[in-house]
């Protein structure tokens, strides 16, 4: 697998706050990158081993490339470029669901809400009956 | 080891970028290798950090990706948009006026004269 070339790299942004598009365009491009600059470095004459160092050295440092990508915020994640907002947004997005829980509840869990209604509904019928039954017999004189 | 150059060159890989992309749309790998053509590779650099600089400039909408596959490689191909041409135009008056300051220093116009006959 060539991407696993850059898998600390791709690690590093993802941990840092890059967003993931850019951090998986940026492990495909440096990968085909490296490919091209092992394919010339082959094509001039070196060896195999020798071309994938040259291409190395050529592409640079990953942690040189982690910085310059790092150096960009307009490349992080909404709540890491701007995280008072993106906290503010989160507690205001999770008081303004509250209200919604128990109705997404009821929705996600309708056959367990229609066995407990039945079973209420049961339970009702039978209580309302012996009520009805102690009822009668205690005012019915005989 | 890939050679690097100063910090003062802040802006310089974006004007490159932009100028490289007016004539057609290209790939990271040919963005590099044109920059080192036409500036005689006297800009040195590592290759890889020329994608944070592609992605900021699409960010801000001065470029366009698309992937395009090509003989079974993946290729992101980037074109300059309208906003795109007209920060090229803006940084490359930029960088003509600072060029003509440092040029007119070094040939001694400077509000001290001659520094090598100071």
């Amino acid at each position: 697998m060539r991407e696993e070339r850059f898998e600390s790299l791709r690690l590093e942004l993802l941990q840092s706050g890059v967003s993931p598009v850019y951090v998986e365009r940026t492990i495909l491009e440096l990968t085909e990158h490296h490919s091209d600059l092992e394919l010339a470095a082959l094509e001039s004459g070196l060896g195999a081993e020798e071309a994938a160092r040259t291409a190395r050295a050529t592409l640079g440092d990953e942690r040189a490339i982690a910085a310059a990508i790092l150096a960009h915020p307009e490349l992080l994640t909404f709540s890491m470029r701007y995280p008072r907002v993106a906290y503010c947004l989160q507690s205001a997005a999770a008081i303004g669901a509250l209200p919604g829980l128990p109705l997404m509840f009821c929705i996600e869990h309708r056959p367990e809400l229609a066995r407990w209604a039945a079973a209420v509904g049961v339970a009702a019928t039978l209580m309302g009956g012996v009520l009805a039954t102690l009822n009668w017999l205690i005012v019915v004189p005989f | 080891m890939a050679q690097t150059n100063p910090p003062f060159l802040t802006g310089v890989p974006e004007l490159l970028v932009l100028r490289m992309l007016s004539g057609r749309e290209m790939y990271g790998y040919e963005i590099v290798k044109a920059m080192r053509l036409v500036t005689a590779e006297a800009i040195g650099f590592g290759e890889g950090v020329i994608y944070p600089v592609l992605h900021s400039l699409e960010e801000g909408g001065a470029l366009k990706a698309r992937r395009k596959s090509v003989n079974g490689r993946e290729r992101v191909y980037y074109a300059v948009t309208t906003k795109g041409k007209r920060r090229l135009e803006h940084l490359s008056d930029e960088w003509k006026r600072v060029s003509l300051g440092v040029n007119s220093a070094l040939n001694g116009n400077g509000a001290g004269g001659d520094p090598e006959h100071a």
